[in-house]
């Protein structure tokens, strides 16, 4: 289960006692520089006026046909290779459902003035030599529980450019490392060197406005302040696209993309690019392939 | 300016630097330390673009002009991702980790030590090497994983640590005989995408952080950041091994070959087989045999140029009964060639390699673009990448040179040629004349014969012959108690070597042991008596009086 | 009698010193006091001591008195009643030794040949460059008059570390990571043997046809040594001589140095 912000404030609703139960053994794991208890998170949490805050919410239409994903040729690991149906495992690099785009990490990338500290832990799994999830976002400072539930040899190595890196192996099921990142990057590439074919990518932002859309190409923002950003869409092959929106209060705003609109730019991972997107200036990311 | 940085770049303040060079053993650094040598990246610019620069770049990029030419590539200073470290896995290293790779280097790679570079000096360059990065500087400095102390080796623990090189699935890259062989070995790549090898563990000595215990100890647990190995620590706190067994491990890893490189000598020892010759090259009876290692550096003598070959060594041994002569030649190469599983590898290879002209990489592009396109799972793109065997060439004179006057080591040259004993993981062993490198040609009426198993990494080739040709063919003669000079060549096809690119030697001998003769004992007796009687003769003349 | 005046002490000083002379001195010694040497092959040791012993014995042979009184020592223990002890030690000594020096050898023996290599041969007065004819005799380098220095350098650095750091290694020690594969190894520019006793056009030479053009006594067949006329162009071997020089802090030696030994 991956951290969603949706949650917490969901979990907001909930007593404070649970919160000091979760938070806290999360808060002593972490790694230092994290640093944040579970209590100041709730109390912050706790802090948002509903009247405040809108929603934004929208669909990756993906036109034409979806190419082919390459099989994974998983025969060394067979049982990892038991864990699918007949067609066998497939790439996740496009995903394509309904016409939606999958795994594309939508993040407000212009216009946030004011984000609460990160809370609780994001989680990504390891199972049947694949990353679940393949694309995710954490908040800069957010611990990342890295778990292992194949029991077999994986190693996370992570290679950002912005932050600090780490390469540790998890050689057996139920290891968990907890690792974070200090300042915002999008995106960070993981990967095992084990499994040539097993990649994930991690958005770190500063705030906790950022989605990932899901089978069938939807995702949602939740809770975010009213005001007029710039929010960015980015896939590791088709690239990424800027738009503006502006989100009121108590509602929800529909903000779509179109695939064809997300463009590839001779840059590599983390490294920002700067376009002009109509009238605003966009920094805009793309993924390396 | 220079009393500024004093101290506080160094990122230990004084009492601590003094403490751990004093724990270190380390003269030099203490001198440094007891100076106050402060660290002056102005300085260290200077002595950075002297030395450091064509390879490491002049931005520190890892890019300079001499990059191409290197496998693994010069590190890259501006991610600050160190290999060589006492911290934890993507932790900056310490100046004192910075200052022993400079020494020492990096064994097993082009990266030598830089002892001559004085202690001022070094310090210097350590702080312009820190000044690529903007990571140094940011934060607390680094410091030191608590690594524990070594409780011992011995048998005991050399067992425990194989169970533990299997709990940590250490074989996945390094393979079940730690020659870097393992499944994954030829899909790794280091953080720049460029083809990166699973350490060979069976030469210890070219450990890129040192051979010793301690050294291998530490790159378990800190791993080698910016290459697929990863630090075992995490593993290790959740239980999977516990901290004595990854002592044990390092003791298991440092027994697996020799900390220092064989010692060479020029010559092989072909003792006699008084049992007869083994049959083949897996016979016990080789164990009886004295076996001689011989360094091999790639061919960068005639273009097309291997600056980085598979094979940087080969062990010899040697038996004959009188009538004929065996070799068995032992040699590691992760890949049993031609294997389509190393395809990608030998793309990856060409594309980061300076290949001297040897490949055509726009066309292995292509090949690559085409593999992709077709959706096909990988390596499955027939005829698309050059497959090439793996071979082996046993070089000696046609003749037992009567002088110093040999072939040209290099397969010899058209007026002096050389006899060859070829063998290809394809067409197996055979002889041919070579009139220069890449020019062998085949004497079918020879008698050698012999094969070659891989196993593990390593293969093994037998070879066997009359010691004196068939009348109707030309080879040499093996005459017994000669130093006849002989020589070696290696080709790894799934890293694209073929032709001239391999990996080659200079002239050494092989000498047959005669049988054992009497006259070792009888000429030294009468020596003794012919100079004892004439002894006698002179002191009874003397003494006669004359 | 006084000991020194012995005529055969003398003669087993003089024996001693030019044995110290030839094995020590003139490879080891020389070298302490700057002078560039070379260990002399134990071959040459050998010819040069049979010369001196010959030496001495035409000196005490060439007078009577002086020969009788060289062998008295020997007559006397071959003869004297009081030297039973030493003339005994002697008859078992010296048979002793001639066994051992025989069993040296007839025992079979492990090690390699000796080769005799000439490290520094003779360039010839003209060679070839891709079949263009250079005269080497008094040929400057053609750098050192023309375009920047600073280019020169930067050029031969490039240059260089591609190509020659295999063997002779990133401090220009002889121990590049291919050297350990090569015999003889790979040349060090450290030391003061190397590049402060040559000129530039020898330099030059020895790039330009490498181990494959060095005459019969520099063993051509064993260097590793590539021609680098195949590989590289004639202003890339000059601008590397002038790194290599640059770099190491050595002078090149001069034509005018260089006929002022010959003379």
């Amino acid at each position: 289960m991956r951290f969603d912000y949706r949650s917490r404030v969901a979990a907001a609703l909930l007593t404070g006692v649970l919160y000091a139960a979760c938070g806290g053994s999360d808060g002593g794991d972490a790694d230092a520089g994290n640093g944040e208890s579970g209590g100041e998170a709730a109390a912050e949490v706790a802090a948002i006026d509903p009247s405040t805050v809108g929603t934004i919410s929208g669909t990756i239409n993906f036109s034409g046909d979806a190419p082919a994903m390459e099989a994974i040729d998983m025969s060394a690991e067979p049982d990892c290779a038991a864990g699918f149906g007949d067609e066998g495992p497939m790439m996740q690099s496009v995903v394509v459902n309904g016409g939606g785009l999958a795994n594309v990490f939508v993040y407000l990338s212009a216009g946030v003035m004011d984000a609460p500290a990160p809370y609780g832990a994001a989680t990504l799994d390891q199972t049947n030599c694949r990353y679940a999830p393949h694309v995710m976002g954490v908040q800069a400072g957010q611990t990342i529980e890295i778990t292992n539930s194949d029991n077999l040899l994986h190693n996370i190595n992570a290679t950002p450019t912005e932050n600090r890196g780490f390469n540790i192996s998890q050689p057996r099921a139920g290891i968990t490392s907890r690792q974070s990142f200090a300042v915002a990057e999008v995106m960070v590439p993981l990967r095992c060197d084990v499994h040539g074919w097993m990649e994930a990518f991690v958005g770190v932002v500063d705030h906790p406005y950022f989605g990932v859309s899901g089978d069938g190409g939807m995702f949602t923002i939740s809770n975010v302040p009213a005001g007029t950003y710039t929010m960015t869409a980015w896939h590791e092959q088709y690239g990424t696209m800027g738009m503006e929106v502006t989100v009121t209060a108590g509602e929800t705003t529909m903000a779509d993309f179109d695939h064809t609109g997300l463009q590839m730019a001779g840059h590599l991972v983390g490294e920002p690019l700067v376009i002009h997107h109509g009238s605003d200036e966009v920094v805009f990311n793309r993924a390396q392939q | 300016m220079k009393s500024d940085r004093l101290g506080g770049s160094t990122g230990l303040s004084g009492p601590v630097f003094l403490a751990s060079a004093l724990f270190a053993g380390m003269v030099v650094q203490l001198a440094a330390a007891a100076q106050g040598l402060a660290q002056d990246a102005e300085a260290g610019k200077v002595v950075y673009d002297l030395w450091c620069a064509e390879c490491h770049g002049v931005n520190g990029a890892g890019d300079g002009p001499a990059a191409a030419s290197m496998l693994p590539r010069p590190r890259d200073f501006t991610q600050a991702r160190y290999q060589i470290r006492r911290t934890g896995s993507g932790q900056l290293p310490t100046d004192d980790d910075i200052r022993a790779a400079i020494r020492d280097g990096l064994p097993g790679t082009t990266m030598p030590g830089w002892p001559n570079l004085s202690a001022r000096e070094t310090e210097d360059v350590i702080a312009y090497l820190k000044s690529f990065s903007r990571f140094f500087g940011m934060g607390d400095p680094p410091q030191p994983m608590e690594l524990g102390t070594d409780p011992g080796g011995g048998p005991a623990a050399i067992e425990s640590g194989a169970a533990a090189y299997l709990a940590l699935e250490c074989e996945a890259c390094h393979g079940p005989s730690g020659r870097g062989d393992g499944a994954s070995a030829p899909t790794l790549e280091d953080w720049r995408g460029f083809p990166i090898r699973a350490a060979d563990l069976s030469e210890v000595w070219l450990f890129n952080g040192g051979s010793s215990v301690d050294d291998i100890h530490t790159r378990v647990l800190t791993g080698l950041d910016g290459t697929p190995m990863p630090a075992a620590s995490d593993a290790m706190n959740a239980g999977v091994v516990t901290p004595e067994e990854v002592w044990a491990l390092a003791h298991y890893v440092a027994s697996l070959g020799p900390s220092q490189a064989p010692p060479l000598n020029e010559v092989v020892r072909v003792g006699r087989a008084e049992a007869g010759l083994p049959g083949d090259g897996d016979a016990d009876s080789w164990g009886q045999a004295e076996a001689f290692y011989f360094p091999l550096g790639g061919q960068v003598i005639e273009p097309p140029r291997n600056f980085a070959p598979t094979v940087d060594g080969v062990w010899v041994q040697g038996l004959h009964d009188g009538n004929d002569v065996a070799l068995r030649i032992q040699w590691n190469d992760p890949s049993r060639s031609p294997d389509p599983s190393w395809d990608e590898w030998q793309l990856k290879v060409s594309e980061t390699l300076d290949m001297d002209g040897a490949f055509d990489l726009d066309a292995s592009l292509a090949a690559v673009d085409a593999e992709i396109t077709e959706d096909e799972p990988r390596g499955d793109a027939e005829g698309e990448v050059p497959r090439y065997p793996d071979r082996f060439y046993v070089q000696f004179p046609f003749e037992i040179p009567t002088s110093s006057q040999r072939p040209y080591f290099l397969m010899g040259d058209a007026r002096n040629p050389v006899y060859l004993w070829t063998w290809d993981s394809e067409q197996g062993v055979g002889a041919a004349r070579g009139r220069g490198l890449a020019s062998a040609e085949e004497l079918p009426e020879d008698a050698v014969a012999g094969q070659a198993t891989w196993s593990e990494g390593r293969w093994t080739l037998y070879v066997r012959r009359a010691l004196v040709p068939d009348p109707e063919a030309d080879g040499i003669t093996f005459a017994e108690g000669a130093t006849i000079p002989v020589a070696f060549q290696a080709w790894d096809g799934s890293s694209g070597e073929t032709e001239r690119r391999s990996s080659i030697s200079t002239w050494y001998y092989i000498l047959l042991e005669p049988p054992a003769s009497n006259r070792v004992v009888v000429a030294p007796m009468i020596a003794m008596l012919l100079t004892g009687a004439f002894g006698l003769v002179l002191v009874r003349r003397a003494q006669s009086g004359d | 009698m006084n000991l020194r005046r012995q005529p055969i002490v003398q003669a087993a000083v003089v024996l001693v010193a030019a044995y110290v002379l030839f094995e020590y001195v003139i490879g080891y010694g020389l070298p302490l006091v700057g002078v560039s040497s070379a260990p002399v092959p134990q071959t040459v040791i050998l010819q040069y001591m049979a010369i001196v012993i010959v030496g001495v014995l035409v000196y005490f042979s060439a007078d009577e008195a002086r020969w009788k009184s060289f062998m008295q020592p020997v007559r006397d223990t071959l003869t004297l009643p009081d030297r039973r002890v030493p003339r005994g030690l002697l008859m078992v000594a010296i048979p002793v030794m001639a066994g051992w020096m025989t069993y040296q050898n007839v025992r079979l023996s492990f090690g390699a040949p000796a080769t005799l290599r000439s490290i520094h041969p003779a360039p010839p007065g003209e060679i070839t460059f891709r079949g263009e004819p250079i005269t080497l005799t008094g040929l400057e380098n053609p750098l050192r008059s023309s375009g920047s220095m600073e280019e020169h350098i930067a050029l031969g650095r490039s240059i260089y570390t591609v190509n020659c750091v295999p063997c002779h290694g990133d401090r220009m020690d002889g121990e590049g990571h291919f050297a350990p594969a090569f015999n003889p190894v790979p040349a060090d520019f450290t030391s003061g043997g190397v590049l402060p006793q040559l000129t530039e056009s020898f330099v030059f030479w020895r790039i330009v046809k490498g181990g494959p053009g060095l005459p019969t006594e520099g063993t051509p067949w064993d260097s590793a040594m590539p021609a680098w006329e195949n590989i590289l162009e004639q202003h890339e071997i000059w601008a590397t001589i002038i790194y290599l020089y640059e770099q190491t802090g050595f002078s090149p030696r001069t034509w005018h140095e260089a006929e002022g030994e010959a003379h």
